[in-house]
Formats: C-alpha cells, sequence, structure tokens
C-alpha cells in the first residue's frame, strides 16, 4: 500500500439525474493507516463502488492519518477507515472498512446502477 | 485534556492493559457508528487528540508487522549498501550488502552490524581511522539532531579488496514516525582497477533518484535540486482545491503558497463596478502565491479554482524561511515570476486587442498545457468570465472552433483535437506565453 495522499482521479463526466444530463463529480476523502487491513479493504471496497456507480465522475484523495495525523485530526475524523463525501453537500460520512455497498451510496446520495 | 482522555500506560498485564486500551478507544470515540465499527472489527485506527498521532489498534499492528517483513526481504535485495538507523544512532536494520560487505573486510570502513551504535562506533574507531570516524559521528549527529538534512562524507581507506575510496550519505528518512536516518555506503573506487567506473550500485541509485523526482507532478517542485526539494518537502501538505474556491482574494494575507498538480487556477483583477478579468494562469508548471518571493505577503489579484484537482500547499511563514535559505528555489522562483509577469502583460494586451476567438483559441491552449488530462469541463459562462466577453460571444467562438474540427465541445467537456490548428486559430500571444518545458503539457 502507497503511504501518503494522493488522489485516484476521475475526470469530470456525465452522470444523470432523472431525465436531465448534468456534470455532478463527487469529492471524496478516505482516511487510512498505512497499510492495515481493514484500510486496505476500504480502498478495494471503494474502488469497485466507483467504478459500478460513479464511473469516471468522482475525485477521491487517500489520507493516510500515520503520515498526516493532523489532517484527520484538523477535519474531525478520529478513526479509520473513514469515509468523508466533501461535496456535493451535505456533508457526510461513512466509518469502516465499506463493504456495505447500500450504506455507502445512501451516504454518497448516489442510487444503485443496476449489475449488467 | 480530561484525565480519563489519557492513553492507557503500558506497564501493566497484557490483560490489563488491553482492557485499559480498550477503555480509552471508548472514551475517545464516542458517535456509534464508530463504536458498532469498532465492535466488528472495521477500524485500524484511532486518533490521539492528545499526543496528535495516530494509535494503531492491535490487529492492525499485527498485520503491518507481517508487512515489515516483506520490507525486510525488498530492504536486503537492493544492490548497496544500506543502513537504518534509530534516534540514537543504534542500527535497526543492514541490508544484506551491507552485512556482506562486513564480513569480506572486517572493521575497514566504519563497519558497524545491526545492534552497534553507529555513533559509539565513530567514537572508537581505531587510531588510523580516528579522524574520519570523528567527522562522520559529528555529521550523524547533526542529521539525528535534524539540524541538517543529510550529510555526505568521502573517505578513503585499506580494505582487503586494496585502496578504496568510499562516499557515506546519512540522511533523514522524512516519512518515518520518529527520527529515523538511513546511511547508504558506495565504493566509488578501488585504487586497484586501472579505471574508475560507476558500479552497478551508483547507476541504481540514480536511477532510483530519478524515479523519486518523476514522482512529483508539480513542474517547479520538480525541477528543484534534490537538496532543495528535501529542505521544502517537510512543510508540504497534499490538499484537494474545489471548481470555485478562491484560494486568495485580493488585498488579503496569502497565508499559504499553492504548487498545483492536477488543476489550474486562475489569477483574476477585480475592478469595482465590473466582472474580474482573468489576467494569469497557474497550473502545475508554477506556484500560487510567487509574489512572496518578492517579499510581499499580500495578495494582488483572486485566485480562483477552475476544476477540482489535487495540490500540495505550505505554510507562507515556513515557505519563506526555506526560501531565503535555498539559492535554487529563488532562482526558479525568480524565473517563474518573471515567465507569469509576462504572461500577466501579453493577457492584458491580448483582452484589449485580440477578438474573442483567438483569445478562446490561446486560453484553451494555455489552459490545456497545464493539465495532465486531455479533456477538462468548463461551461461557456465560466469561459465568458475568463475572457472578460459576453456569453453569447463565447458560444459563437466556440462553435466556430469546433466547426474547424479543432476542439470538441459537448456539455461543457472540451476536448483539444487538433493542437497544430488550434495554435494557428489563436493570437500571436500564445506564443510569447506558452510553456517551453517540453514535458508540461504533451501529450
Amino acid at each position: 500500500m502507497a503511504a501518503g495522499s494522493h488522489d485516484m482521479a476521475g475526470k469530470p463526466a456525465r452522470a444523470r439525474k432523472g431525465d436531465a444530463a448534468v456534470t455532478t463529480v463527487v469529492v471524496m476523502r478516505l482516511y487510512i493507516a498505512g497499510g492495515a487491513p481493514n484500510s486496505v479493504k476500504a480502498i478495494a471496497n471503494l474502488q469497485a463502488i466507483c467504478e459500478q456507480h460513479l464511473r469516471s465522475s468522482y475525485r477521491l484523495e487517500l489520507i493516510d492519518v500515520c503520515e498526516y495525523p493532523q489532517r484527520a485530526l484538523d477535519d474531525g475524523v478520529l478513526v479509520t477507515p473513514s469515509l468523508t463525501k466533501v461535496s456535493p453537500g451535505p456533508a457526510t460520512n461513512v466509518i469502516g472498512n465499506l463493504s456495505d455497498t447500500g450504506s455507502v451510496l445512501a451516504a454518497l446520495g448516489v442510487r444503485a446502477r443496476a449489475m449488467k | 485534556m480530561s484525565p480519563d482522555t489519557k492513553l492507557p500506560a503500558r506497564n501493566t498485564s497484557d490483560q490489563a492493559a488491553a482492557a485499559a486500551f480498550n477503555g480509552w478507544i471508548r472514551r475517545v470515540v464516542k458517535g456509534a457508528a464508530e463504536l458498532r465499527a469498532l465492535d466488528d472489527g472495521e477500524l485500524d485506527a484511532v486518533m490521539d487528540p492528545a499526543t496528535g498521532s495516530a494509535i494503531l489498534l492491535p490487529e492492525a499492528r499485527l498485520a503491518l508487522n507481517g508487512s515489515s517483513r516483506v520490507v525486510r526481504g525488498v530492504f536486503d535485495v537492493l544492490p548497496g549498501q544500506v543502513c537504518v538507523l534509530d534516534s540514537a544512532g543504534t542500527v535497526i536494520m543492514a541490508n544484506d550488502a551491507w552485512r556482506a560487505f562486513g564480513a569480506r573486510h572486517g572493521g575497514a570502513g566504519l563497519s558497524v552490524r545491526e545492534g552497534d551504535n553507529f555513533l559509539a562506533a565513530c567514537r572508537t574507531a581505531e587510531r588510523a581511522e580516528r579522524k574520519r570516524a570523528l567527522a562522520v559521528g559529528a555529521g550523524l549527529r547533526q542529521v539525528l539532531m535534524g539540524a541538517r538534512l543529510q550529510f555526505r562524507y568521502e573517505y578513503v581507506c585499506d580494505t582487503s579488496a586494496g585502496h578504496c575510496t568510499f562516499t557515506l550519505l546519512i540522511a533523514q528518512i522524512a516519512r518515518a514516525e520518529a527520527s529515523h536516518v538511513v546511511v547508504t555506503r558506495d565504493n566509488i573506487r578501488e585504487c586497484k582497477r586501472p579505471r574508475a567506473s560507476p558500479g552497478p550500485d551508483r547507476t541504481g541509485r540514480r536511477k532510483f533518484a530519478n524515479l523519486a523526482r518523476a514522482d512529483v507532478p508539480n513542474r517547479l517542485l520538480a525541477a528543484l535540486p534534490a537538496q532543495d526539494y528535501e529542505r521544502l518537502r517537510g512543510g508540504l501538505e497534499p490538499v484537494t482545491l474545489t471548481y470555485g474556491e478562491a484560494l486568495y482574494e485580493p488585498g488579503q494575507q496569502m497565508r499559504h503558497v499553492y504548487f498545483p498538480s492536477d488543476c489550474v487556477v486562475s489569477l483574476l483583477t477585480v475592478v469595482e463596478g465590473h466582472r474580474a478579468l482573468e489576467v494569469g494562469l497557474v497550473g502545475r508548471e508554477g506556484m500560487v502565491g510567487s509574489r512572496l518571493a518578492l517579499g510581499i505577503t499580500q495578495s494582488s489579484v483572486r485566485a480562483l479554482v477552475q476544476g477540482t484537482g489535487s495540490a500540495v500547499r505550505m505554510g507562507a511563514a515556513r515557505f519563506m524561511r526555506v526560501f531565503r535559505q535555498s539559492p535554487a528555489l529563488q532562482r526558479t522562483l525568480f524565473q517563474f515570476t518573471d515567465t507569469l509577469m509576462n504572461q500577466v502583460s501579453q493577457t492584458a494586451a491580448c483582452n484589449c486587442f485580440h477578438v474573442v476567438e483567438e483569445r478562446l483559441a490561446r486560453w484553451l491552449l494555455m489552459t490545456r498545457e497545464r493539465l495532465p488530462a486531455g479533456e477538462f469541463h468548463l461551461t461557456h459562462e465560466f469561459l465568458a468570465d475568463m475572457l472578460g466577453v459576453r456569453r453569447v460571444g463565447v458560444t459563437t467562438a466556440a462553435s466556430s472552433l469546433q466547426r474547424q474540427k479543432l476542439i470538441r465541445y459537448r456539455r461543457g467537456n472540451i476536448r483539444i483535437l487538433d493542437q497544430k490548428g488550434l495554435e494557428a486559430a489563436a493570437c500571436a500571444c500564445y506564443q510569447h506565453v506558452r510553456i517551453r518545458d517540453p514535458e508540461a503539457g504533451s501529450g
């Protein structure tokens, strides 16, 4: 697991909302603890969710609290793994290894896309 | 901090320590979601508000110990001689190449093993090596105390292989929790050999250094010599810049400087009673807040983020401290400031003399070469603000460029289809302000 804080970015793209095509980029921050098991699971789970449900219209910032603890404290994050949706508002938070896809999608305000 | 949120001491029995640790977590973490995740074993770490550090939970710590065995394996595969010292100067890890050298050449050239204290070895070196050992010891102490980031020392000694010249490099490990240092030793010249040749170790290390520099997305930071970049790196903090976020307002103190990685920041002049007009553009080739290099701490422009993206930032005061100590950073920043001033003056003239279509083409080319992505998102309103024209003017100009198959513009997403053609459609100003670094804007 690469340490540090970096982006796993998708460029802005179209997402469907009702019938109108709008451009919505979901900006998220995932707080992890280095290569610890739940952090690794959370990254994998979130990547799968993003690829299936957000396609490329998301931006994810990974923050390793072992390297940037002050960043987590400033953002009011006390445990890892912890996912925060920054925008679009309102800000929401999911704790844990993100294995519950339903609660992650609900927090991100994204409707589940049917499996092909 | 109330006493009941203090991290429990570990000098009790294992069971009592585990119970106390569990109790501490439950006092720090009070939210229902956090406690549920804790009970389900889905947490790795808890932040300790008292010390401002992350405390790994036991399961995570055990798993990471497993991964440290992988690190050890990788460390041993490295061809160069490397060892890691803790904050007291004790060797906590030495790789196979380091150990093999010690076994081959005995005590020559400050040979220390895992568990030995490097400082003590320097103090008790044999008489023939005393002088250089004391010099190395003094350098190591300075690095351990944080007085310098690295210390390099070249010395000659006799080994069983003959008369050898070594370079010893002692450097802080910037990402370590405590103040650990890494020591590398290169045999740069053996006098028995007819010609000095860079051995595989040196080549490997140079490649590794290049790899590290290529990892820095901001071109201004990447262009700095390694030593100067290291000075800055400790104070750099990764941030996400959000579309529409104003980093500075005119007349305000600049609290941070920003080095964009994959976003672009517009510098806007605000004129009372009129819309703000863009006069400059900064992306991964530069820095937002370069006025600090001229000793001015207030911004004269509004710095507006175009498109969400990542950057690293640094506190203005800390940046100025490093700036004063680093001639290379001063040189780089003065050059960038000159380039930016050239861009600002050219843009001012361009806004006055050239038609919207030429200006739009110039602006798209400038934005493209500052972003790593081939496609970017911009609305007509935003473009109108940037170019200081009405929205309808942008629509007409964008449609014209699209008809000529120079760009594709769909629902705000712009892709440049014909770079050369767009350059021909842009006014001559673009050739004056384009980034000369061939790496930026490629692709």
